[in-house]
């Protein structure tokens, strides 16, 4: 096989980081942003970006082509250069960090929904791990849906962490950035409260909706040191998704599940004092499904063909593609294409003789 | 003055014709352990019926009540619950291109060897998924029992006792028998035991976990698989080097959390797709190549994989102390 072109595609940017499967894996990666190329863009605009396999692996790593501002002269230099930008990262493994190093976090506010101080490049979505916050020990290692993103910080939707959980304000830590899906779904995810109601509400530290159904059965361990002994070990079944809004010690992702929890002790964190020696952590598992049929209604519930059955979580090897104006997945709007390429034989970095 | 004006013949003057000479035996290729997969139940998936298996389980009846009173008053009916673990099929697969120049000259028989090299790839990317599963789709505690003042913290026996005590509590059943004891010196017998599958990382700290019992110490070595390493209470520890592990996320010290996942039998499923379990195959260079130079050597399996029971698994998530 000589220098080919595999496969090539294009996609409609909306500012975020994209994920290019590539079953072939890839020897070079090349992104044209089709909607900047014509025009004459401000300075750091990328409209071109290329990725080589053999040099330019770097997270975040490659080259990127820029207009000179409000003219159509090109420059040319890597994403590492001043000002640097996000651009390419080929990532083989799941789970994984996926384009960040440890990034250090100033605070976490005591408040529901919780926010984070943080000086970032983060991007609405994504899944952070947090650990050593200091001040709110008890959620060192828990992973985190991220939302309402800007370069100083973001809004954990998934975490109250108030008082009444147990919790309290951080004022130090670190986060790295992981794959938004495990190497399996439905995957296991960390419980950050557990509600007494005849049918109890459990929050969750991601967003439940993008792997469970209503239907799915959850099994629960929830370690001595969390309070509500008495869900450990049960299995329920989530009658709903995402349908009560955050209040209290409850967070906006959570479902409710057919377990009467009225009588239960209160689910809470260990105190941070209690750290490293108190129990961790609260997570519920799939469990399987029960599927009812409505003959009233035809519906179905309990089943969805792309969450339900176990299967692969993240398909690799592929190119995550850095979002924004200044990186290979382009701004809101643009019209991004890519094209991936193989080589039969990768020679870069033999031999110390130019031919 | 040049050595061969001594008059005798030497290296220096009379070089071997051949520089070196291949060795009669190939060096090992190395090879993890593989642990991930003996302990779950194998399935069978047909062809021609979708990409999805559904196994199904029936939970047990309420045992509340039932006695009848003679007023003949019927007791309540109970609606049967069952419970459906669906799996979707995937399929792997590897793929070596050999130009013909390799065969040519190569001294080894180099398509034999790619066999082997292809069919090892089988059985170590299937325990990798197999991991992946435990990894990812079970309920770990952190272990808290230790003193390196992590969290988790380093395995220790109070850690693992408790997992027993949940697997026993969910009426999990052991998946090994008892190793009797024996008139042997140092040795002491296991208990019918559950399934732990560990990284190798990790073992000096098994070595130091209260109550352990080394696999050379066991009454009869009869049977047990190479990657065993020790037992300790109920559980009875399998290693690799590929156990699963994330980098960097212990608090407050960022060290590697490595998971463990303990269980007993029927907690996970791996199924095979019929007359699709493990196929090498060889696509000769006229095929291949245009000019007939290259040939391919390719092999790709099916499989599905699930936790059956979450309440038959469990794990621990430490870090290592020494």
């Amino acid at each position: 096989m000589a220098f080919t072109l595999i496969t090539q595609g294009s996609f409609l940017s909306t500012g975020v980081n994209v994920k290019i499967p590539l079953p072939s894996s890839a020897d070079y990666f090349k992104t044209y942003n089709l909607t900047q190329m014509p025009l004459a863009p401000a300075t750091a605009v990328v409209v071109m970006a290329e990725w080589f396999g053999g040099s330019l692996i770097n997270p975040n790593s490659g080259l990127r082509w820029k207009k000179t501002n409000s003219t159509n002269a090109l420059n040319l230099d890597t994403f590492a250069t001043t000002t640097a930008s996000n651009g390419f990262t080929y990532v083989t493994t799941v789970p994984v960090v996926e384009a960040q190093a440890p990034n250090a976090i100033t605070g976490i506010t005591a408040a529901n929904p919780a926010v984070v101080t943080q000086t970032n490049t983060y991007q609405n979505g994504d899944i952070i791990q947090i650990y050593s916050p200091t001040g709110d020990l008890t959620i060192g290692g828990m992973n985190f849906q991220i939302s309402s993103v800007s370069g100083s910080g973001y809004t954990l939707l998934g975490l109250a962490n108030v008082a009444g959980n147990g919790l309290a304000a951080a004022t130090a830590g670190f986060t790295r950035r992981i794959s938004s899906n495990l190497a399996v779904d439905p995957q296991f995810l960390f419980i950050t409260n557990i509600s007494n109601a005849i049918q109890a509400v459990v929050s969750t530290s991601v967003d439940p909706s993008a792997y469970y159904v209503v239907g799915n059965k959850i099994h629960f361990s929830v370690p001595s040191g969390m309070g509500m002994q008495q869900m450990n070990q049960l299995t329920g079944r989530v009658v709903a998704i995402n349908a009560v809004a955050a209040s209290g010690n409850i967070g906006a992702y959570n479902m409710t599940v057919d377990i009467d929890s009225t009588s239960f002790t209160p689910f809470t964190f260990p105190a941070t004092a209690l750290s490293p020696t108190a129990p961790l952590f609260a997570t519920l598992a799939p469990a399987g499904s029960a599927t009812t049929y409505n003959p009233l209604t035809g519906v179905y519930t309990g089943y969805e063909f792309a969450k339900t059955p176990f299967h692969t979580g993240q398909f690799t090897p592929y190119m995550l593609l850095a979002g924004g104006a200044q990186s290979p997945a382009g701004a809101n709007g643009d019209t991004i294409l890519w094209q991936a390429y193989k080589m039969e034989a990768t020679i870069y970095g033999t031999g110390t003789t130019a031919v | 003055m040049s050595i061969s004006t001594t008059g005798i013949t030497n290296i220096n003057n009379m070089a071997p014709e051949l520089p070196l000479q291949f060795s009669e035996d190939l060096l090992s290729t190395p090879q993890f352990n593989l642990i991930h997969s003996f302990g779950a139940d194998l399935h069978f998936a047909e062809s021609n019926i979708g990409k999805t298996t559904r196994m199904s389980r029936y939970e047990r009846l309420s045992t509340d009540g039932g006695q009848l009173d003679g007023s003949g008053i019927d007791p309540a009916p109970e609606v049967v619950v069952r419970t459906d673990i669906d799996a979707t099929m995937e399929i792997y697969a590897k793929t070596v291109v050999i130009n013909e120049q390799v065969t040519l000259y190569e001294n080894d028989k180099v398509l034999t060897k790619f066999t082997a090299l292809l069919g090892q790839w089988l059985r170590e990317k299937e325990d990798l998924l197999m991991r992946d599963l435990y990894a990812s789709s079970g309920s770990y505690l952190n272990a808290v029992g230790g003193i390196n003042g992590q969290q988790p913290s380093e395995i220790t026996r109070n850690d693992i006792n408790n997992i027993e005590r949940l697997l026993l509590g969910n009426d999990a059943r052991t998946m090994l028998e008892v190793i009797e004891a024996d008139l042997k010196f140092a040795t002491a017998p296991t208990r019918d035991a559950f399934i732990a599958l560990a990284s190798t990382d990790i073992t000096p700290d098994l070595q130091n976990v209260q109550g352990v019992i080394l696999k050379n110490a066991y009454p009869s070595q009869e049977g047990l698989r190479p990657e065993e390493y020790c037992s300790v209470s109920r559980f009875r520890f399998f290693v690799s080097s590929k156990g699963a592990k994330t980098p960097g996320t212990s608090s407050p010290g960022g060290q590697t959390v490595y998971s463990i996942p303990m269980y007993g039998l029927e907690a996970a499923a791996k199924i095979e797709q019929n007359n699709y379990t493990a196929i090498l195959g060889y696509r000769p260079p006229y095929v291949v190549s245009s000019v007939a130079q290259n040939s391919q050597l390719y092999a790709k399996f099916a499989i599905a994989r699930a936790i059956t029971n979450q309440n038959w698994v469990s794990g621990l998530n430490v870090t290592a102390r020494l």
